[in-house]
């Protein structure tokens, strides 16, 4: 093999070997992961059934798709700044009749939730009619919530921070 | 011309924004009133007057009111979103803002929504009237029985919604909505409820042991359900699997001749194996799970009077789990130990024989017209051919029933039983219909005379194996052959991990030889409200966990070290249940221990003098 031929299978080499390596690098940041909410926290990949799921990507504000679609428009986040997204729910228990179990959660639609940072109150949101909520926030340490219910968050410059809230519970019979 | 209205254009924006926040109370008095969180006498007064139902109106997607409030809420005062954030969650029932009112119960306790049009619509106002008779009856009853009923903010009437709940499939559903501490109830929430607008439906009227009429699922329900609102006023953080058996319970409590519970109890004797703290899934119903569980209530009310079940709760309310449902078993136990010199171990292998023997109502003779509709015992297993041999394992609080068919060629039964720490057994001969209990002897095995002559249709040996302790996998082996196969002990990790987010006190555990041990419940307490509330608590117990489970296992496997550590922990446990007595007794040893010390530098420093002067001398 001549020195010639022996310098391009190396240079060839070198390139079949960085290409994927930039493709991985670079797929946290370009593109979406999706999460959805399975009854307890929020799980990788889309919802199996007709529940929202986040689709969300680094320093671009979170989208709750009602459906997968491969165009989703990126909005960026402002500078400094990171979101916490996620669901307000009432898990429910019971079911004296077949066939209404109430084992599972309800969304809990149109509830304020307040958003606290250093004991001042910063902001209140409220969750949609399926109970999700998106808030972009300055990165920093906030609680959300209120009462036991009350979640502790750190915000990270350009990071979707997705928390479920527990807000209630519901006895089904 | 254009300056001048550029400048008028101003003033009035000006104007209108120095006036809008005169406008702010009277937006938050509107929506008050609107949902009748005024003050609770105006509420009352208000709310007894009918309003007139306008029949025959198109059914209408919501109500405008609650979507008025979601639209204004940032405009309410802070107070306000307060009083009025139930009503964000709180149903919306079918029809026209005309058609959708409230009637107040008589006794003003209560609030009962309901539409006159829709899907909604109640079938008469009588009906409603009944409604709110009869949760002023159960609120009555319960009061009576010395429940603390379900808080309210400001004392408000408790609001019930009537719905239509038959297309789900449900008698009624009771939700939590906002904190309402007080003192000794630091998890109290208040709670509203749905429950069926009619109770007509064949799901009601046809259910499993009926017919039952709209009255009578109206009453059940009522006991039911409020009496998880009465729960959520206990502590929020309830076990699910006690809450269904404490209100289905007290469906019975309160209304005996209705009886549909009974209708559980099958599921539960067919699955005995399961854990008695089985969690309510999707087929609670089928599985036994939660509902069937009534009847342990029953046998503690009649062991150790009705109030138990109250006191369980009571003890109940002054317990927190980091923000995660308190595990009941604990808490039973523990009662059950300091109140009753008894344990929920020993409760259910007591249950377990009676379940066998169905001597229900011995003693406290409660219900006796209804003994023939509890469901006779289920055997996990029938053994006809002999010899037999059979190895059980069991989940924590849980039992089986093997009965053995009587044969002509086993003239006399012997029974060989191997088992682990956590099982009890009990043998029964039913012999034409009377059934007698057979002691072991002092191997633990049993000897049945006579087996060849009992009736093999009528007469039966069964034995009731039990695990009494909160550890799945407990075994018992026996055989009819004279020796049983070996059993192992299970881990030593309890399968309901109550008490605490961050597991047992592992060294506690193993030197008082249960994770249910008072003296262990003391250390868990001790570490979840002084340790884990501090930073350096919250280190020294991180580092406890990391350094201590391989010391227990040592300790768990020699008797005399955990005598050793018993007495090691004794100072520990008097500090935590005598604090103040242990900083006395500290500080006047590191008193004591500073005279002796000064007292020998005085007697050194003399003698070192006298050295010197002698020296001198």
């Amino acid at each position: 093999m001549s020195k010639s031929i022996y310098f391009l299978f190396i240079i060839l080499a070198c390139i079949a070997l960085a290409v994927p390596a930039t493709a991985i690098g670079t797929r946290p940041v370009d593109a979406w992961s999706y999460y959805h909410f399975d009854g307890t926290g929020f799980t990788s990949g889309p919802s199996a059934d007709s529940t929202p799921s986040f689709a969300v990507r680094e320093r671009v504000r979170p989208v709750l798709l009602l459906s997968l679609t491969s165009n989703i428009s990126p909005t960026a986040l402002p500078e400094g700044s990171g979101v916490v997204a996620g669901i307000c729910y009432i898990r429910t228990a019971g079911g004296k009749l077949e066939g209404g179990a109430g084992s599972g959660y309800a969304p809990y639609p149109r509830v304020p939730l307040l958003i606290s940072s250093g004991g001042k109150s910063f902001v209140t949101v409220q969750t949609d009619e399926q109970g999700y909520f998106i808030v972009v926030l300055p990165a920093g340490k906030y609680s959300i919530g209120s009462g036991p219910t009350t979640a502790e968050i750190v915000v990270d410059q350009g990071i979707t921070t997705l928390i479920p809230l527990q807000a209630g519970k519901r006895m089904v019979d | 011309m254009r300056a001048f209205f550029t400048q008028l254009t101003i003033t009035a924006i000006t104007l209108l924004a120095i006036a809008l926040p005169g406008f702010c109370g009277s937006l938050d008095d509107y929506y008050l009133n609107a949902f009748s969180e005024q003050p609770a006498g105006s509420a009352v007064q208000k709310a007894v007057l009918f309003q007139t139902a306008a029949p025959g109106e198109q059914a209408q997607c919501g109500t405008p009111l609650k979507h008025g409030l979601s639209r204004d809420w940032n405009r309410l005062e802070a107070a306000t979103q307060k009083v009025l954030a139930k009503q964000l969650a709180a149903p919306v029932l079918s029809g026209d803002k005309k058609d959708v009112t409230s009637l107040t119960s008589p006794s003003g306790k209560f609030l009962i929504h309901y539409t006159t049009a829709g899907v909604d619509a109640v079938p008469s106002i009588s009906w409603v009237q009944t409604v709110a008779q009869t949760f002023d009856d159960v609120a009555a009853a319960y009061s009576a029985r010395g429940w603390r009923l379900a808080p309210t903010p400001s004392v408000a009437p408790y609001d019930v919604y009537l719905r239509e709940l038959a297309t789900q499939r449900l008698y009624g559903q009771t939700t939590s909505n906002q904190q309402l501490a007080s003192a000794g109830f630091a998890n109290a929430y208040g709670s509203y409820m749905e429950i069926d607008n009619n109770f007509t439906d064949s799901i009601y009227t046809g259910a499993n042991g009926g017919p039952f009429s709209p009255t009578q699922s109206l009453q059940i329900t009522a006991a039911h359900e409020y009496h998880h609102a009465i729960q959520y006023g206990y502590n929020y953080y309830f076990d699910i699997w006690y809450a269904e058996a404490t209100s289905t319970w007290m469906e019975d409590e309160l209304y005996d001749s209705v009886n549909q519970l009974y209708n559980y109890l099958p599921a539960w004797f067919s699955n005995s194996t399961k854990a008695l703290d089985q969690t309510v899934g999707s087929d609670a119903t089928s599985s036994g799970a939660g509902y069937s569980r009534w009847i342990f209530n029953r046998y503690l009310a009649e062991q150790h009077g009705i109030d138990t079940v109250r006191a369980a709760w009571e003890k109940l309310a002054g317990q927190s789990n980091n923000g995660a449902d308190v595990v009941m078993a604990p808490v039973l136990d523990s009662l059950l130990a300091t109140t009753y010199n008894s344990s929920l171990g020993s409760e259910v292998f007591g249950f377990a024989k009676r379940v066998y023997t169905g001597a229900w109502g011995s003693g406290a003779a409660s219900h006796p017209q209804d003994l023939n509709l509890i469901h006779p015992y289920t055997a996990t297993a029938t053994l006809s051919n002999y010899p037999a041999s059979l190895t059980s394992t069991l989940n924590h609080y849980s039992f089986a029933f093997y009965t053995f068919t009587p044969s002509a060629s086993v003239s006399a039964l012997s029974i060989a039983v191997n088992k682990t720490s956590g099982i009890s057994t009990a043998l029964f001969k039913k012999t034409s219909g009377t059934i007698t209990e057979i002691a072991a002897n002092s191997s633990g095995n049993y000897s049945v005379a006579g087996f060849s002559s009992l009736n093999a249709a009528s007469d039966e040996v069964v034995l009731v194996v039990v695990n009494k302790s909160s550890t799945d996998g407990h075994q018992a082996a026996f055989s009819t052959n004279g020796s049983a196969a070996a059993v192992s002990e299970p881990s030593s990790t309890p399968s309901t991990s109550g008490g605490s987010g961050g597991g047992g006190c592992f060294i506690a555990t193993a030197a008082y030889g249960s994770y249910l041990h008072p003296q262990v419940q003391l250390l868990r307490d001790f570490r979840d409200r002084q340790l884990l509330t501090n930073a350096p608590g919250r280190a020294f117990v991180a580092l406890y966990y990391r350094f201590s489970p391989p010391l227990a296992d040592f300790i768990a496997q020699h008797e005399s070290v955990r005598a050793v550590t018993r007495v090691a922990l004794t100072p520990l446990l008097f500090t935590v249940i005598h604090p103040i007595a242990a900083g006395l007794i500290a500080i006047m040893l590191l008193g004591s221990a500073y005279l002796s010390v000064r007292r020998r530098i005085l007697v050194q420093t003399a003698v070192g003098n006298l050295v010197a002067i002698r020296a001198k001398m």
